[in-house]
């Protein structure tokens, strides 16, 4: 089963993992994001992309794969960082 | 252009490989981690034949690519044992995509069965990992559920159809980065 973790410190309890999630695997309790139904992530990771704070973290998604990634840029990028 | 220049950009088509009528590849050429410029000029090329085309004919796009898929569907799972059993189907549809895109039959905690009824229809929750239509919408920063997604949605629609004999329904749930949900209805 994945697992789901939300930075306290960084979750501001915006909401927007809230409403995008599709399986409705959050609630916002005290400002807090909190995941009551992990169970039914399927791994979509776009509350990754939507949440400003970066906050969370999955263990157990399957990662699909990415040919679209530009390795020429990432190996620049990763040069300049 | 000088005589040299010319010899130079020819001499990069030529080698001293022998080829054999009776040779038959059992490798690509070249090694697929030399393909990735191939690939980025596909991908960017699509993307732009599908902005043009939703420029073009607007909402009319979603229905020709879906089509296209359809027939592409149809046409892939001919070669298929037919059978009526879905779940069997299901299974051999995934050999059918197999490098393009990868799928698993999913449902939500609650549920008991994979073959779900609500609200008078009966359908399947399916979650497509691997696609190679996600993967060229986000190279091209272009969004997904478009024209190019129907390509897919017609495409395991028509093969469903081909391989179960039955008539079969794709709908949208959610799009996401790294994976979609999608129902199929079972009519
Ligand atoms: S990965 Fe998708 S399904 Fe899982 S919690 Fe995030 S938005 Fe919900
Ligand atoms: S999107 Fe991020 S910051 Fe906003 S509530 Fe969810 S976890 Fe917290």
């Amino acid at each position: 089963m994945i697992e789901i973790r939300v930075d306290e410190n960084s979750c501001n309890g915006c909401g927007l993992c809230v409403k995008d999630c599709p399986m409705h695997v959050y609630e916002l309790r005290e400002s807090l994001s909190v995941p009551v139904h992990p169970e039914n992530c399927m791994g979509c990771l776009s509350c990754h992309e939507i949440c400003p704070a970066q906050a969370l973290e999955h263990k157990g998604v399957y990662p699909s794969k990415r040919h679209y990634i530009d390795i020429r840029v990432c190996e620049m990028l990763n040069r300049v960082i | 252009m000088s005589d040299g220049t010319i010899e130079k950009l020819k001499g990069a088509f030529t080698s001293d490989l022998v080829y054999r009528s009776e040779d038959v590849p059992l490798t690509c050429i070249p090694h697929p981690e030399e393909l990735e410029d191939t690939l980025h000029g596909l991908m960017k090329l699509n993307g732009l034949i599908i902005r043009s085309l939703e420029e073009v004919a607007g909402r009319g796009a979603n229905a020709v690519t879906y089509r296209a898929g359809r027939k592409y569907g149809h046409e892939v799972a001919k070669y298929f044992e037919k059978m009526e059993n879905i779940e069997e189907a299901l299974k051999e549809l995934s050999d059918i995509l197999r490098g393009q895109f990868s799928f698993e039959i999913w449902k939500p905690a609650d549920k008991t069965s994979y073959i779900i009824q609500e609200n008078g229809s009966t359908f399947i929750y399916l979650v497509f990992h691997d696609c190679i239509v996600r993967q060229t919408l986000r190279r091209n920063g272009q969004v997904q559920g478009g024209p190019l997604c129907q390509t897919l949605y017609g495409y395991v629609v028509g093969a469903i159809e081909e391989i179960t004999g039955k008539k079969a329904k794709l709908e949208i749930v959610h799009t996401g980065p790294n994976a979609c949900l999608k129902k199929l209805i079972l009519q």
